[in-house]
Parts: C-alpha cells; sequence; structure tokens
C-alpha cells in the first residue's frame, strides 16, 4: 500500500502577520515556512505505519501545491522520512484549486491512504480533503485521530460528540487528521536530513482550473484589550464593569 | 642458584601473563575512536603531580580522603623497596641497594612506616564496607561481584603490608641474631619484634617466608588488578596525565556535523551523492563509538562512586548513575570487545554485530535523559574521568541517528529551528523586555557609524521569560549607571543553541551557532557581556571551535571589574538587615570557575552572607540544566529543584541570590512548592545590585 501525505506550506506560529500597503496580500518577509502543524502529525504517523512491516506499507510520498520557494519544506518532510514527495508547481489560491490539483496526482499516481491535515494554520479552511474525495469520488473519513492496518484494512478512529468511533473503509480513501493522530511531530535525524538532498522531488505543471474564491482585503482582528484586575474585596466594582462596560448583565 | 632460578621462572610467568592481559586490553583500545591529541606536556605534568601524587581531588572528603592518600603514598615508596626484592631474587643479593646509604635508609623506613599506615587504611576501609552502610557502596550497579572484587583486593592489600612488616621483623630478628648488619631503619618492625618477640632461630624463616610471601603475592596482585576495578592501581596515574584539559562546560565538537552544516550553509555547494553519507555513527551507540579516552576512563574508575554520591539526579532517585555509565563501558568492552577482535582477525570488520549495544542493553535511555550535565560527577572525580562527555555523545547517538528524544525536547528543537527560541515566542517581541527603557540596538548605533565597546547578549530567557526580563531590566540600568557603551542585537538575537546542544541535537545547535557568529561579524563585535550562565559558557568555550573567538564576560565579572576599579560602589549596609545565601549556577561555578565574583559583590552588600551545605564547587544544581529546563522529569523519588530549595531554606537566610535564569525559575518554583515564597525571596545579584544603588 502506499501512502500520500497532502502538505501545506505554513508561516511558523509565532510568525506576527503583517499585510502589503494595499492590505491584498500576506507580506512574506522574513517569514520561516513550516509544515502545516497537522500535516507535520499525519506524515509522522504514515511513517510509523511504514516502520511497522505488518502493515503492508511500502512507501509514503508527500504532495504540495507551491512554488519552488516552498521546497525547503518540502525536503524538510523528505528529511523527515517521506520517501519521494511531488510539487505542483502553482501559487495555490483557494482550496477547491488546491484540491483539483491534488486530485489529478492521485489520479496518476494511484495512492491508498490519503492523509490531509483537517485545516491549515494559515488559512484554516478545512476544505481540501473533502475536496479530493469529492473529485475523486472516493470516501473520505473526517476529523480521525487514530489510524491502523489490521490484515491489511485501514481502521479508523473519529472523535464524535461525547466518544469515539471506529471506523473501517476500503482504500483508496481520504483520511483528513486531526491532533491525536499521532503523539507529537517525529523531528529529523541527521542521515534522514543528509539523504533528503537526494531523495525524488518530482515538479509537475498544474492542470487548468478556475479559482472560485478571490481575496479582496486583508483586516487583523482588534487587538484584545487589556485585561482589568478588580480587588476581590470589592465585588460592587465587578458589577458595574460587567454592567456599564461590558454590558452583559 | 636455585633460589634465583625459581624466582627468575616465576617473574618470567608474571611479565608474560601480564603482557598477555596488557596486549589484549590494548587490542580493544585499538577498536576506539580518536579522542584529542595529548600535547601540553608541561601542563599535564603538573595536573599529575598534584591530582594524581598530591591527591587534591580525593581531599574533597578530606577524613576518607587523608586515608586513601596514606595507601597511595604508600604504594609508592613501598614499590621501590618492592625493585629491590626483585633485584636481589634475580642476583641472589641482600638489600641490592644498600649502596645508595642514606637513601636507602629513607626506602626502607619510609617503607617500614607506610606498611603499617596502609594496613591500618585498609582495615578502616574493610570495616567501612564490611560493618557500616555507606550509601556511596551501593547502587544498582553494586552487584555482589563488585563488592566480592573490592573486599578482595583490599585483603590482598593487606596481606601485602602484613607480609612487609613481618619480613621486616624476621629481617631484624636474624640479623640481630647472627650479627649481622642491618641495612635500613625499620623503626615499626623494631617496636613488634620488642613487642612479640620472635625466637632467633625462627627469625630466619620468618624472613624467608615472608619476602617469598610478599614478591609471590606482588605478582599474583599484578595479574589479577587487570581483570578487576583495581585495575585503578596501575591506569589513574597515567588517565590524570591524559585528562581532558579544557574546561568542565565545555563540550567536543562534532567535524563531522560541522562539515554537512557548511554544506547546507553554502548555496553553491553541490549535493553530495548518496554514498558520501558516511558510514561512521553520529554519536555512541556502542563501544566502537567510543573514544580511547573513554575507554581510559572506564578502565580506570575504581567504583568509589563520589561522582553518584554528587549527582543531583541519582541523589533524587532516578536511574542516572555516572559510576554505572562508566563501569556499563567497560563491561561492555570486556563482552564485545574479544568478539570484535576474533572477527576483525577474519574479516576486518568494526561491522561485527551480535545483537546488543551498550545503549539500551546496558544503559538505557532513562538514565542519559536524566544528566542535568551539571559537571559534578566529573568535578568529583578523584583522577579526572569525565562521566558527561559519555552521557552527552550518547544523547548525540539517540538524537542525531535515531531523531529519538523525550517529547518537550522535540518541541524545543522544532521552536528553536522555527522561532529562533526555546520557547514559542516571535523574535519579533524579542526587544518587549525593554519597554519604556532607552535600549542601544546594534543596528541603529553601526547605521549612525558608532561602534560600542560591548554586545550586551540578553539570552532567550532574559527576553521572554517574565520573571527574567525584571533581572534583565535591573542590569541595564546598572550599565547606564555605570555609563557603560553596549548594545543590544534586538530581533537580531537568536538562541545560542545550548539546549539544543546538550540535548544531544548538534545540528541544531552549530546552525544556530553559524547564524549567532555571522551577526556577531557583522557587527564586529569583540567583547560580549552575557546575563545567561549557559549563553556565556557555549560563547566562551564552544564557539570557538567553530571560528568564532570573542571575549565574553559574564555580567558578575563586569559588576566585580567595575567595583574593584572603584566605579560601583556599593553600600555594605544596602541590605543591613537581610540575611543572603547563593546558588551557584552549574554553569558560571563548576562549568567556568566563576566562584568569586557573585560572592564579592553580596558580601559588598551585606554583613549576613550565609553558605549553604553544598556550595562552590560543591554545589548542587538546580535541576534545569542540561536542557532538563525543556523536559518532564525522570522518574525519581524527588524533584532535584526541591532538594536543592531545602537547601537554601536550611541556612535561614531570607533572600536566595542567584545568576541564572533556569536557576531562578527552578528555585522560585520551590519556595512556592514549600510555601515559603511570602518570606523567602529569590533574587537575581543584578536585583539586589541595582536595588542598593536605588535603580
Amino acid at each position: 500500500m502506499k501512502i500520500l501525505v497532502c502538505i501545506s506550506n505554513v508561516p511558523d506560529t509565532t510568525t506576527k502577520i503583517k499585510f502589503n500597503e494595499s492590505n491584498t496580500s500576506v507580506d512574506t518577509t522574513g517569514i520561516q515556512w513550516v509544515i502545516n502543524p497537522w500535516d507535520e502529525l499525519s506524515l509522522t504517523r504514515a511513517l510509523e505505519l511504514k516502520d511497522d512491516p505488518s502493515s503492508g506499507i511500502k512507501s509514503v510520498t508527500v504532495a504540495h501545491v507551491g512554488t519552488a520557494s516552498s521546497e525547503p519544506t518540502i525536503r524538510k518532510a523528505l528529511a523527515i522520512g517521506a520517501d519521494d514527495a511531488i510539487r505542483i508547481n502553482s501559487e495555490s489560491s483557494d482550496a477547491y484549486y488546491t484540491s483539483a490539483q491534488l486530485a489529478e496526482v492521485i489520479k496518476k499516481e494511484h495512492f491508498d491512504i490519503i492523509l490531509c491535515g483537517i485545516e491549515s494554520s494559515d488559512y484554516n479552511g478545512s476544505l481540501v480533503g473533502g475536496m479530493i474525495s469529492e473529485f475523486l469520488g472516493i470516501p473520505s473519513v473526517s476529523a480521525v485521530s487514530g489510524i491502523k492496518i489490521e490484515n491489511g484494512q485501514a481502521v479508523l478512529v473519529r472523535e464524535i460528540d461525547g466518544g469515539k468511533e471506529v471506523t473501517s473503509v476500503p482504500a483508496p480513501f481520504v483520511a483528513i487528521v486531526q491532533k491525536g493522530i499521532a503523539k507529537e511531530p517525529r523531528i529529523a535525524a541527521m542521515r534522514g536530513i543528509m539523504m533528503a538532498r537526494t531523495k525524488p522531488l518530482k515538479v509537475i505543471e498544474p492542470v487548468e482550473v478556475d479559482s472560485l474564491t478571490e481575496i479582496t482585503v486583508f483586516e487583523k482582528p482588534a487587538p484584545r484589550s487589556a485585561c482589568k484586575f478588580i480587588d476581590p474585596e470589592n465585588p460592587g466594582q465587578l458589577i458595574d464593569l460587567l454592567q456599564n462596560e461590558a454590558k452583559i448583565i | 642458584m636455585t633460589r634465583q632460578i625459581v624466582f627468575a621462572v616465576t617473574l618470567l610467568i608474571t611479565f608474560g601473563v601480564f603482557f598477555y592481559t596488557i596486549n589484549r586490553i590494548i587490542s580493544y583500545f585499538k577498536l576506539t575512536r580518536p579522542a584529542f591529541t595529548v600535547r601540553d606536556f608541561g601542563k599535564r605534568f603538573g595536573i599529575m603531580m598534584r591530582v594524581a601524587f598530591g591527591q587534591a581531588k580525593i581531599f574533597r572528603r578530606p577524613v576518607i580522603g587523608f586515608f586513601h592518600a596514606l595507601v597511595f603514598w604508600g604504594f609508592c615508596v613501598i614499590l621501590i623497596g618492592s625493585i629491590e626484592m626483585v633485584i636481589d631474587g634475580l642476583a641472589g643479593t641482600e638489600k641490592a641497594l644498600k649502596f645508595l646509604g642514606p637513601l636507602h635508609d629513607i626506602i626502607m623506613v619510609s617503607g617500614d612506616i607506610f606498611a603499617l599506615l596502609v594496613a591500618v587504611s585498609i582495615i578502616v576501609f574493610l570495616s567501612r564496607r564490611i560493618f557500616f552502610h555507606i550509601r556511596r557502596f551501593e547502587g544498582i550497579e553494586m552487584k555482589r561481584r563488585s563488592h566480592l572484587d573490592a573486599a578482595a583486593a583490599l585483603t590482598l592489600i593487606l596481606l601485602l603490608m602484613i607480609s612487609l612488616i613481618t619480613m621486616n621483623m624476621g629481617y631484624l630478628g636474624y640479623q640481630e641474631a647472627t650479627g649481622g648488619s642491618i641495612e635500613g631503619i625499620y623503626p615499626v618492625a623494631r617496636i613488634l619484634i620488642t613487642l612479640i618477640p620472635v625466637p632467633a632461630e625462627s627469625s630466619r624463616i620468618i624472613y624467608e617466608v615472608s619476602w617469598w610471601a610478599h614478591i609471590l603475592l606482588i605478582f599474583f596482585f599484578a595479574n589479577y588488578l587487570p581483570y578487576s576495578k583495581h585495575f585503578h592501581v596501575f591506569m589513574s596515574v597515567p588517565n590524570v596525565f591524559l585528562s581532558r584539559l579544557e574546561p568542565l562546560g565545555k563540550l567536543t565538537n562534532m567535524d563531522n556535523i560541522t562539515r554537512e552544516v557548511k554544506l547546507m550553509l553554502d548555496p553553491a555547494a553541490p549535493a553530495p551523492a548518496p554514498a558520501d553519507v558516511p558510514a561512521e555513527r553520529f554519536g555512541i551507540k556502542d563501544v566502537e563509538d567510543s573514544t580511547w579516552k573513554n575507554y581510559f576512563d572506564s578502565l580506570s574508575c575504581t567504583e568509589c562512586g563520589r561522582c553518584t554520591s554528587v549527582c543531583p539526579a541519582n541523589i533524587t532517585g532516578k536511574k542516572l548513575s555516572p559510576r554505572k555509565i562508566m563501569m556499563d563501558l567497560r563491561a561492555r568492552m570486556k563482552e564485545k570487545g574479544p568478539l570484535m577482535v576474533r572477527s576483525r582477525s577474519l574479516s576486518g570488520g568494526r561491522e561485527f554485530n551480535d545483537n546488543r549495544s551498550l545503549l539500551r542493553d546496558y544503559i538505557s535511555e532513562e538514565e542519559l535523559w536524566a544528566c542535568t550535565t551539571c559537571n559534578a560527577c566529573a568535578r568529583e572525580c578523584p583522577i579526572n574521568i569525565n562521566q558527561p562527555s559519555l552521557i552527552v555523545d550518547m544523547r548525540r547517538y539517540l538524537v542525531l541517528e535515531e531523531a529519538s528524544a523525550p517529547g518537550g525536547l522535540k518541541a524545543m528543537f522544532n521552536n528553536i529551528e522555527n522561532n529562533g527560541a526555546p520557547w514559542q515566542y516571535s523574535a519579533e517581541d524579542r526587544l518587549n523586555w525593554a519597554k519604556d527603557l532607552e535600549i542601544p540596538v546594534m543596528s541603529d548605533i553601526t547605521s549612525r557609524g558608532k561602534k560600542p565597546e560591548y554586545l550586551l547578549w540578553i539570552g532567550c530567557a532574559g527576553a521572554f521569560d517574565d520573571r527574567y526580563k525584571k533581572v534583565v531590566r535591573s542590569f541595564v540600568k546598572i550599565l547606564s549607571h555605570l555609563n557603560v557603551s553596549y548594545a543590544v542585537l534586538g530581533k537580531e538575537e537568536t538562541c545560542s543553541g545550548d539546549p539544543a546542544r546538550r540535548a544531544g541535537n548538534e545540528l541544531l545547535y552549530q546552525m544556530q551557532a553559524f547564524q549567532v557568529i555571522g551577526v556577531f561579524k557583522k557587527y564586529e563585535v569583540s567583547r560580549i557581556i552575557t546575563v545567561c550562565p549557559h549563553c556565556f559558557n557555549i560563547f566562551r568555550n564552544e564557539y570557538p571551535d567553530l571560528g568564532g573567538n570573542f571575549e565574553v564576560i559574564s555580567y558578575l565579572q563586569l559588576l566585580t571589574r567595575y567595583m574593584d576599579d572603584g566605579k560601583l560602589k556599593l553600600d555594605p549596609a544596602a541590605l543591613k538587615n537581610v540575611s543572603v545565601t547563593y546558588h551557584d549556577p552549574c554553569y558560571l561555578g563548576r562549568a567556568n570557575d566563576i566562584y568569586d565574583e557573585p560572592r564579592s559583590i553580596l558580601k559588598n552588600l551585606t554583613g549576613n552572607f550565609t553558605e549553604m551545605d553544598r556550595s562552590l564547587s560543591f554545589s548542587l544544581c538546580c535541576g534545569a540544566g542540561g536542557a532538563q529546563m525543556f523536559k518532564e522529569a525522570e522518574k525519581g523519588e524527588k524533584e532535584i529543584f526541591i532538594e536543592r530549595t531545602e537547601d537554601a531554606l536550611k541556612t535561614g537566610a531570607s533572600v536566595i541570590a542567584s545568576a541564572c535564569p533556569f536557576c531562578m525559575t527552578m528555585l522560585t518554583d520551590g519556595l512556592k512548592y514549600k510555601n515559603r515564597e511570602e518570606d523567602i525571596r529569590n533574587l537575581d545579584i543584578a536585583e539586589l545590585v541595582a536595588q542598593s544603588l536605588g535603580l
């Protein structure tokens, strides 16, 4: 069996996001780019499965829609342990575009398990995984927090209200993965980093797809106002503030 | 003549067996990797005289150390007498060295007296092992065999001394009976024969029997030693001579990683073919990855357990015992060495594999991750064994080869890699600590064509830890007060790489180090002041290996300099009613011998300064070093920070002064745990100085 992990290239979580002067694009100067944390966990779990010979997983591939500038992030995924990588050479404009491109790749390369992070930490659209499965007409399972292979069949654990659901799906399928799928992201070993330089990274040109969305303007959330401390001896002040300032009672 | 022949044959057998053993041990040394090149013979000779012959470190425990020193010095003196016995045995002479005259007398008299002193000391040692429960002699690594070995070696030495004394008694007795001249002076034997008179006719027999017993015991002892922990007797003096000469805080640079990092940093470098990936392991997994010095250390170890008795992890019930690390290396070589040597003669292979390894089959990951790299063990070892270097090299294997580390450390690695700090904070926020203060920033200053005298390195804790921000604020106020010309890097600062390096991630450390050195060089920095002792140590001792040579001083050194020059005037009544104690950060104290500066500052602030029981080089780690700050403590009976806080509370001081961000976090937590944060304050020396200056 072959696993494909779709990875998104996102700004490091500590980044202070800035926009260009017209607020129409993100100012990328000085940004440290990383693998989207959910995708990183998916990759970690995929590699764990491959490490276990009884799983029958033969290879782990990563795929990404992006320009050459995201290659360091792809190499990072290879260093962590992916066997090969595919980059669809295009600036992604929205989830529809990205999933259409990824679906094309999956059609050609035939993967059994497609892992997508439940969302990406930049736009948090939570759309790509579901759209891929629709494009391909294959099952998708959302909010997956556990995956194992039993007798050649994938067994998935989903988080549901008040409990867990265990489900089994025939391959190929898309698993939309959330935190919990792996304990912590795997780090790259020295040898992995050295090998990553020469692992296959295939660049393919995008297919013709129209974007469905257009970003007109970026806006930052209003800064959080300062925290007010109230003397425990003075509950009257609390009531006053809740009534007159917060206007909630 | 027969006697001489018998003696010569015995001597020959002794040497034969001895060289056979030594030859085998040399073949094991050939399996190890290079360490450092042995240079600086003058310096080494000095260390050997002081530490080995002067027994300087054994006296860190004065009483029992004194007994050991007697045994050591006794052995040295008695050895000369034994050489004379060998000459006598071969040549058929008696007291062959008597031509040395008074010198011979001195050798004999000191041998005679030391024989008694050594015997007494050995009886003390044996009774400590048999009748008293001494914690140092126990532990998971101290199996029955170790105890028997110790008892056997001590008994042998005792028999050696008894035979020497009876030999001297017999010698006196028979010379006096036959009217022969007595060569040498034997006060102990003299007293003993007056107490226990020996019949003249038996004296000769006693002398002969004792002579043979003594020399045969020596021969046996010499060949028993290499198979015992008491190989120490041969190895310890050379081991001290071959000591690592670098400060305890310095870790050895991994040059194979430096090569890789340089390739990564040079975009023009061609990607090497997979065949270029070196087969050599990164770090230590098994004996063949260790250096000759690691193995030498392990052979010299006599399992005294002084290292383990000062290890903060061991004291608090964790599995780590530095003594065990050394014993395990020795035992694993004993197991694998012969197999490797045999397979080498067949296929020349270092590839020999018995599906076991030093890591895991002997030393568990839990032990390795419990180390705080506080260097208490190495500081304590009477023969300069360096345990932390082996521990860190094994961590390096885990991280670099297996990408394996406790979760907290992996997160720390990711943070350093992604946002340049061990915690998740943006570099954009690096100057938040300086809010409302006018802090000169390097890029502004240099763009105005000026060059400050010092670069002030804030460190990640100073920049992001709310408590330590206050310390840094206090310190810059002092700098302004003293009109020191300085600037900070601000957003251009990034992690120095210390926690990554001590957690075994040499690659990440070197990436950080090259980046920091690049920034320092861009601004032509020559002098650096550090607040964090970990950054201080890494800049001072470790960056030079990567081409970063700067004059690095700790803020305490700067303050002391200004104090000595009279520019910083502290009011001795500033803290007049406040009793103060001081916790030595490992990376200032043991790692870099900065003990006096903090004390001289504190003593200028208060007349009421109390030391903790464990202070100076005996100081106990706070528990956060060696990247422990970023992970859960390993399983144990107690947290190290609580143990250390209790030390501080015992002094009754109302201020615990410290000089390290990690120590501060730990001790403050300790005070909270003990519910003492109301009445006892944990303050940095910079804060105390600033307070006294009214800043």
